[in-house]
């Protein structure tokens, strides 16, 4: 029974969360100091009188109110709103687009896991954190991912997948390592180690089923982290994902399609992230 | 395993701080010698290499590139380190009250701070910045991409305060402080500073966060505007190939661009 309380205090938070990002997206949107400029006002093709039914228009869009329930009523008619740069229906452009986005982040997470995991068990076994081990995560991490995917096509090697699987996996490499040096101090390991038992019976009986549990928060990061590195790894190499639809809807002032893409993201964080123990912190001190 | 293989990891924290108090001294030279000017143009040194007038080359628009880089230098890590410090405090009000007022203030000061991590960063920044103003001037472009990486980092910073300032609420000198009569105001007063070990490496951990952020958005086209100079308009250099084949020295600002990264990173870490 406190299970199933617990599930359900959990997506009860979960969905509030959502809902609260929806509306204070829209608030943030709407009193966002350039909201009613339009960018075809400033375009000279536009005549005075076209001009003045834009700035009515801005001028009828304004209220709040409005808005919300312009956005709200999108989502139960299942459109999302309409798409002020192309004119249609914001899920029309978002469907096709969601197949790309999540087979590229799919890919790039299972890559950065393996990749992290093994790096980490190798480099956790020594005593200290080695150099050549953190090295690398530590420079892939200072490098920002625009340059990397631009460096990446100068180079005329690896993809998107590549880029992103190495921004993952850096993170994730720090997180993994951390946690599994702190594994390897347990006293029963030491012990076991002591007694003269192999490595790779260690880290199968004892290591990875320690740390299973806490791989939660390693998917939370790895999401996080990956739709952080979707925007510009889409853009650089012209991927047809929601991260270039975002860049797009933001360099054209497309409001309802950045509040559908933004909206997909946090609902997607929110789920991977909203664990359980946070909703009960505070209950717990 | 590969334990004969290991190093210990040098001191590097007081190298790296002064590392970049050398380059911040220097990116200073750089741009009080007379006659610099990051927007200044050389029309007859398009896409110069380096000469004695102009050591790291021009772009194409002539400027000289290695005033843009010191000036971009000192942008970034002046707005950066403000809004790292902004980002901080907030935290620290946040979390402190949160943690010591009534559960159900705490929780929605909690549920506040999700709502902020349910949104990536990049995205959220996108939103903000292409609602604004269509003649937003250079200097307000700049003031309003720090002010808004402080605005969305400061959650991560509040839980992490939180959590430190739930502990202290349980530890055994506040119950000794508390039963011996303090008013909460008088706790509050030693609460802050027993924080500090959690607020400096946040207040650290911001800066080199704000500045890769910064240098995405820019690179995005939607960061500080031309002609003021930044990491992310000049990441952009890197887009167009005649300018590669040309000269190498389009490679400069993303080289320290990583540099001064690492030197944060080690800045950041602990011994």
């Amino acid at each position: 029974m406190t299970c199933v309380a617990d599930m359900l205090r959990w997506i009860a938070r979960t969905l509030m969360i959502v809902m609260m990002v929806a509306v204070g997206s829209t608030v943030l949107v709407r009193f966002a100091p350039g909201y009613l400029s339009d960018a075809r006002e400033m375009d000279s093709r536009y005549g005075n009188t076209t001009r003045v039914e834009l700035a009515a228009e801005a001028a009828r869009s304004a209220s709040l109110a409005q808005m919300l329930s312009a956005e709200f009523g999108g989502w139960t008619r299942g459109n999302f709103g309409i798409s002020r740069q192309y004119d249609v229906p914001v899920l029309e452009l978002i469907a096709p687009r969601l197949a790309v986005t999540g087979g590229l982040l799919l890919r790039s997470i299972a890559f950065a896991w393996s990749l992290a995991l093994c790096a980490a068990l190798v480099s956790s076994a020594g005593r200290n954190p080695s150099l050549s081990w953190q090295a690398p995560s530590t420079l892939l991490l200072a490098v920002p991912t625009a340059a990397m995917a631009t460096l990446c096509i100068l180079s005329d090697c690896g993809g998107p997948t590549l880029v992103m699987t190495l921004v993952v996996a850096a993170r994730d490499f720090k997180f993994l390592d951390r946690m599994l040096r702190n594994a390897w101090r347990d006293p029963h390991l030491l012990q076991a180690r002591a007694q003269g038992l192999s490595t790779l019976r260690l880290v199968y009986a004892h290591i990875l089923p320690s740390v299973a549990p806490r791989l939660l928060a390693l998917a939370t990061l790895s999401i996080v982290n990956a739709l952080s590195a979707l925007v510009p790894v889409e853009v650089v190499f012209s991927v047809p994902g929601l991260g270039q639809l975002a860049w797009n809807a933001a360099m054209n002032r497309d409001l309802p399609v950045l509040l559908g893409v933004t909206m997909i993201m946090a609902v997607a964080v929110t789920f991977a992230g909203m664990n359980p123990d946070r909703a009960g912190e505070w209950q717990g001190a | 395993m590969a334990r004969g293989m290991t190093m210990r990891i040098p001191a590097i924290r007081p190298a790296a701080f002064w590392s970049l108090l050398a380059l911040a001294a220097i990116a200073i030279g750089v741009l009080a010698l007379p006659g610099r000017s990051y927007s200044g143009q050389d029309r007859e040194q398009l896409l110069a290499s380096a000469s004695a007038q102009h050591p790291a080359g021009t772009d194409a628009l002539g400027r000289d590139r290695m005033v843009r880089v010191s000036a971009a230098f000192l942008l970034s890590m002046g707005g950066a380190v403000m809004a790292s410090a902004a980002a901080t405090l907030a935290a620290a009000g946040v979390g402190t009250l949160s943690a010591f007022s009534p559960a159900a203030l705490g929780s929605l000061a909690m549920l506040a701070c999700d709502v902020f991590l349910a949104l990536p960063w990049l995205f959220l920044l996108m939103m903000v910045r292409s609602t604004l103003p269509l003649t937003t001037s250079p200097a307000h472009s700049a003031a309003i991409t720090f002010l808004i990486l402080a605005v969305v980092g400061w959650p991560a910073c509040a839980r992490a305060v939180y959590r430190g300032a739930l502990e202290l609420r349980k530890s055994e000198w506040m119950l000794q402080a508390r039963a011996a009569g303090l008013r909460d105001k008088q706790i509050m007063r030693h609460v802050l500073p027993n924080l500090t070990s959690l607020l400096i490496p946040q207040f650290l951990i911001c800066i080199p966060a704000f500045i890769i952020a910064e240098a995405n958005l820019g690179a995005l086209g939607l960061g500080i505007g031309e002609p003021l100079p930044s990491w992310g308009s000049m990441l952009l250099e890197l887009d167009n190939s005649p300018m590669l084949m040309h000269t190498a020295w389009v490679y400069l600002p993303i080289a320290l661009l990583i540099l001064i990264l690492l030197l944060f990173e080690g800045v950041a870490t602990k011994q």
